[in-house]
Parts: structure tokens; sequence; C-alpha cells
């Protein structure tokens, strides 16, 4: 059995002289829990691919990213390809990426990592770049394609989410399961307006289940892929289950919390296994399910 | 106590909502509730429920329907068919027992239970439920 070799890779905005008291906190409670390795430094000029490559090459096995969520997504482009696990340590916002998977902000997140508690996820692709949380188009029209079946999309505009683990829109608490093979697309038209001042009334989502299809848009529409922007057209989406291993925290919310896990978990924030959801099938392995609020 | 109507609200049924738009063959296994616009075709094996608002162009397929909104094409409903007052069909529907409501509109043929083929090769329709129970 190989010993874990841990990298610990710090975002380029941590150099500011802000986050010198957490770090210096986290690297005390990290040699406390008797975790080291390597560390390196992501740059504006340093291709955080390569730096990768050249770490696993020397024998890492856990790559652990230290920074937010943004700092996640610098690598989660390559990161599922290669041969390691993904660690996480938040110290500073955005990080709901790191609240979905149980990991609090700052030097507790060290006990986590030590605890190494493993899942491994489903990681979403929009073209040829993995997503880990959702992809966002706001205000659009831009219809999803569901392997040339049919397509939906909402009528006078709204909102549509295509999501693999969580939230990143809302509270943070997941409502993807990103264990069960399946991107989940939710449509949430435009509120309208109840007549009174201002009010607006908000409409029910549509939520369905798609192993694979595509973003179509007749007009460029910018698509909030985790946190980085893409713009164009058309986007084919997929699923890649089982692809990345992950630490998390025993508060992970890998799945909706009211239909995948046991209550008993629930109740005592213990590890749980997620479980699968039942799905209702469309044909081609596309399930559906809705949920309406407002 | 009438578990059609109940089962309507199902809670893990696939919802088109209002203002959500769907185009081509949307098919299902399980119920679904439409609220908003389909063009095409819509299939499953479960009951389809067809809101108010609900505008559909497409042929319809279902082992049990409820329907309140505005359908044009050919229904087929394998079981259960409830016509509710605000219903309209434009098209065919064939079924096999149905319940519909004072002010529903159909506009096309309709057939209404297995029956025996007759000498002459048609349906004969046996309804055994009473109109508007």
């Amino acid at each position: 059995m190989r010993r874990d070799s841990y990298a610990f890779i710090y975002d380029d905005f941590l150099s500011d002289r802000k986050y010198e008291r957490v770090l210096s906190e986290l690297d005390a409670r990290l040699a406390s829990l008797d975790l080291n390795g390597r560390t390196a430094r992501l740059a504006m000029f340093r291709n955080a691919k390569d730096l990768a490559e050249s770490l696993v090459s020397q024998g890492v096995t856990t790559m652990v990213m230290v920074g937010n969520d943004q700092t996640l997504d610098k690598v989660m482009w390559f990161l599922p390809d290669m041969d390691v696990t993904l660690g996480y340590l938040p110290v500073a916002e955005p990080s709901r990426i790191a609240r979905i998977l149980g990991i609090p902000n700052g030097p507790e997140a060290a006990d986590v990592l030590a605890a190494r508690l493993i899942e491994t996820v489903d990681v979403g692709r929009l073209d040829d770049r993995y997503f880990l949380s959702e992809v966002a188009m706001e205000h659009t029209l831009a219809a999803v394609d569901v392997e040339g079946r049919y397509r939906i999309s909402p009528a006078r505009g709204g909102s549509v989410f295509i999501r693999n683990l969580g939230s990143m829109a809302e509270s943070g608490e997941a409502s993807a399961d990103c264990k069960d093979g399946l991107l989940e697309v939710i449509i949430r038209p435009e509120a309208e307006s109840s007549g009174g001042f201002f009010k607006k009334v908000k409409q029910p989502e549509t939520r369905i289940f798609i192993e694979k299809g595509e973003i179509v848009a007749s007009q460029p529409v910018e698509a909030k892929v985790d946190s980085h922007v893409m713009n164009g057209m058309r986007f084919k989406l997929g699923i890649v289950p089982n692809k990345l291993k992950i630490v998390t925290g025993r508060r992970r919310q890998l799945a909706p919390i009211s239909e995948g896990l046991p209550a008993a978990a629930k109740s005592a924030n213990l590890p749980f296994t997620t479980g699968r959801t039942e799905k209702s099938g469309t044909g081609g392995g596309i399930g559906i399910r809705t949920s309406l609020r407002g | 106590m009438d578990n059609f109507s109940n089962s309507a609200q199902s809670s893990s049924a696939t919802v088109i909502a209002r203002g959500v738009k769907v185009e081509g063959e949307f098919v299902s296994q399980g119920d679904v509730v439409i609220e908003g616009e389909v063009n095409g075709r819509v299939s499953t094996s479960g009951l389809l429920t067809i809101g108010t608002e609900a505008k559909l162009k497409a042929e319809i397929t279902a082992d049990d329907a409820v329907v309140a909104g505005t359908i044009e094409g050919m229904v087929t409903v394998k079981k259960r068919l409830e016509l509710k007052a605000t219903a309209k069909i434009i098209g065919d529907l064939t079924c096999e027992t149905a319940t519909v409501e004072a002010g529903a509109v159909v506009h096309g043929k309709c057939s209404i239970g297995q029956g025996k083929p007759t000498k002459e090769g048609k349906a004969q329709v046996m309804p055994n439920e009473k109109p508007g129970a």
C-alpha cells in the first residue's frame, strides 16, 4: 500500500499580507496533524497543469488546493484526468463548494484533510472542459437539446442551470446528486409581475435529469461554469461518472438532503453513503423530476 | 376517495412548469404534469396531467390522463381519461374509460371503451363510468 504523498498548491492571491495570519494558523494546524508535503504556488504566468503534472511525476498522490472556490476552478479542467486525490483547504471566500463538500473555511479545514474521508464523484463536461458544480445561464432564452429528441427552454426567458454538485446560485445546500451519473437541468422562468408595485410572482421551476445534451442559443450566451465564464451559442453537455476522488468533510452534502440520505445520518451529521435516488426515466437513460417552488 | 385525482399531485411527478416550452418527442416512464407549452409528442406510461394553462400541440399517449388545458392533436389514453371543465381537445380521442365535466370541449372523434369488434369491424362502445361522475 503506497503512502499518501501530499502537495499543497497555494493560490496566487494568498501572497497578500491580509492572509498571512490565516495561512500561519493553517500551516501550524497542518504541522500538528503531521500533514506535510511539497508546496507550490499558482502564478499568473505559471501553467497550473504543468505544475500538477510535475508534482504527480514526483509521486504526489493528493493534490491539496489552498485558496477559495476559484482556486479549485483553476485545476478542475484537467485534474480529473490525473491519478490523484483532490484536497481543498478554503481560506477565503467564495467557498460555497467547500461548504457543499463539508469543509470549513480556515485552519479547521486541515482536520478534514487529515480525516481523509474520500468520495468518488461525477464531474460534468461542458465542451472539452470538466466542471464540478454547475453551469449557470441567467436571463436567457437558451434551450437544452436532449440527445436530439427534444428541446426544453424557458418560453419567455429565464434562468437555466445545469448542475452536478449542489447549487452555486442559492443557499449552498446541495440540490443535485454528484454520484448519480446524471446532470440536473433546472429551468426557472423569469418572475411575472403580479400587478402590484414591483411585486413579482416566483415561478415554479422545471427540473430534468440528463446524461448528455447540448445548450443551444440563437444569440451568444454567457455561461458561468463553476467560477469562470464561457461565451458561445452551442455547448456540448455531458457527465463523467465516478471521475474525481475528493477529500470531503463529515458535513458534506453530495445529494439532496430530502431524497438520498438516511434520516439518521442527517440528524446525527454522521458520515453516510449517499443513496441513489429514484428518477423516472424518459428513455435513453434520462430521468426527470421537478419540484414546484414559490 | 378518488385516487385518480389525488395521484396527479404526486410530488415525484415530472413537471413541465408554466413558462417552459418543450419541442420534440418527450417520453417519460413516470407521472408527468404539464403546465407549460409542448409542441411535438408526449408519451408516458404513468399519469399525465395537463394543467389549465397548458397548451399542447402534440400527439399524446398516456396510461391515465387528467386534462384541464388545451390539446391540439390526437389523444390516446390506455386506461382512464378525466376531462375537466376547462379542457379543450381539438383532435381524435381514444380511451378505455372517461369522466367528462360539464364545459369540457372536444372537437374530434371520440372512441371510449374497448368493446368487442362488431360484424362491421367497428368497436362497440361500452362505457363503464357515468358521465360527469
